[in-house]
């Protein structure tokens, strides 16, 4: 046991007392998540609710797309992108491999699939007159879907912070589009995987540490919102 | 779109002619896969049982444990792992860090959350009164596990596609505990990692890319046909 407590005697100092490189990977983290997260939203809100909503041919083998891209290795995303970005390749000539900005992009696009997916599933989930009524009586596709994210509120923030879960812990497609170089392009995930590759063990547990602790953060608001979904599918059940 | 062309040519005769090295890989991808699957079935199966069908003080909050769990980043459960394989570590007389048996732990454990997360969501969205009418008419803890299980089969079988799918994919915790050796413990998805970082972007890293796609694509066939049959048994439910 004593390789623990060994570990954990170096690693926890250097969370204490704010060691630099550490928090300029947390820093880089959390742009990255945030970064991420807020792009995917962007983008992914409008497919999700045009999924859930609207009424045209193809939406239920969109729909089945999107849920099976939830599934997409980010290894396979990474090489794919790697393959578009490299030198020689379509994208080459912006010059994005192994920068910042690739990391962003990476990220982006495998935090997509949840907002896309969990939100048009949490529309979905909503009780079966809702909608119906709100056309019924005229409302504007705008107001539809404002209604509907009122109402799915908590799925979709759901989707949410499961997208930043992803950004926050993901490590294969951070690793080969940003190269994890030392300092520059690291974030909490891939510079654990760095530190362990160099033998670091305790600046890998250090590094580890912040990262869970990050995670249970996230679970703990998700848990809270759990708990608000219950009230709010009560009363619906009562109102009925 | 040269580039790409190339590359995606150079990758098929790999795979068609059968290269020993990649064959290699995607046979260590499906030991990985159904080894850890399976142990994190066995100690998975009872947990789940007993969160969806047990009544006890504190299930609802080792359910909501369970769902946070499967957020678990994989990098961290690697470094977690490790600290207890290395030779002074807790299990270091063991002598299994780095190599392809630290691996089948490691995924068995990421594997775990599923199973634990999804077997009770599963039984508890079945009909309401279907296992309290079980109960009432006198099944045993035993009669009643088997027919939980059985009547909850198809999203049991949807867990079980979703550790299968996680284990194929995942690759922080592979590369941290089996050392990523070459030929050994490597597999589809950590040896396509380590051919960014060490040989560059060539045939190989496309060859694997593509089995890798080609696994996770298979994995989803059969979930999407599983979830179109439940659609038929919903039906059944409706019109009994």
């Amino acid at each position: 046991m004593h390789l623990i407590w060994e570990e954990l005697r170096v690693a926890l100092p250097m969370i204490w007392h704010g060691n630099p490189y550490l928090f300029s990977i947390i820093w880089f983290t959390l742009q990255v998540a945030a970064v991420a997260t807020g792009l995917a939203t962007l983008i992914g809100l409008p497919i999700g609710l045009l999924l859930a909503l609207g009424r045209f041919p193809g939406r239920r083998f969109l729909r089945a797309l999107a849920n099976a891209s939830l599934a997409l290795p980010p290894v396979l995303v990474g090489a794919i992108l790697y393959l578009l970005m490299t030198v020689q390749a379509p994208l080459g000539s912006l010059r994005l491999i192994w920068t910042r900005e690739a990391v962003f992009i990476a990220q982006t696009i495998l935090a997509l699939p949840f907002v896309v997916a969990l939100s048009a599933a949490a529309i979905e989930a909503l009780p079966d007159g809702l909608l119906a009524q709100a056309r019924l009586l005229g409302a504007s596709r705008r107001q539809l879907c404002t209604l509907a994210l009122r109402e799915a509120r908590i799925g979709v923030i759901a989707a949410i912070i499961a997208a930043l879960g992803t950004a926050l812990s993901e490590v294969a497609a951070v690793t080969i589009l940003g190269g994890n170089i030392y300092g520059y392009d690291q974030t909490l995930a891939s510079a654990t995987l760095f530190e362990v590759n160099g033998g670091h063990y305790a600046d890998a547990v250090a590094i580890a540490i912040v990262l869970i602790a990050m995670i249970l953060i996230l679970m703990c608001g998700l848990g809270v919102l759990q708990q608000q979904g219950g009230g709010i599918r009560l009363r619906f059940r009562s109102a009925t | 779109m040269g580039y790409v062309w190339d590359q995606i040519r150079g990758a098929i005769p790999l795979i068609t002619h059968g290269n020993p090295y990649i064959m290699h890989l995607l046979w260590v991808s499906v030991r990985v896969a159904l080894i850890s699957t399976s142990a994190a079935l066995v100690v998975g199966l009872p947990i789940g049982l007993a969160l969806g069908l047990g009544r006890f003080r504190g299930r609802r909050a080792l359910q909501i444990l369970a769902n946070a769990s499967l957020a678990l980043p994989p990098v961290v459960v690697g470094v977690g792992l490790l600290t207890l394989l290395l030779p002074q570590g807790a299990f270091g007389s063991l002598r299994i860090e780095f190599t392809l048996k630290a691996v089948y732990i490691a995924q068995a454990i990421l594997a775990l959350p599923y199973i634990v997360a999804l077997t009770p969501a599963a039984i508890q969205a079945l009909p309401p009164g279907l296992l309290a009418q079980a109960r009432a008419l006198g099944a045993g803890r035993v009669q009643l596990s088997i027919f939980a299980l059985r009547e909850a089969k198809i999203g049991l079988l949807a867990a079980v596609i979703a550790a299968l799918g996680a284990t194929i994919s995942e690759i922080g915790a592979v590369v941290i505990v089996g050392g990523s050796f070459q030929g050994t413990d490597e597999t589809l998805a950590s040896a396509l990692v380590d051919q960014f970082n060490y040989t560059g972007h060539d045939p190989v890293a496309t060859a694997i890319a593509i089995l890798l796609l080609a696994m996770i694509l298979v994995l989803g066939g059969v979930l999407t046909v599983i979830q179109q049959r439940t659609g038929g048994i919903q039906l059944r439910f409706r019109a009994a």
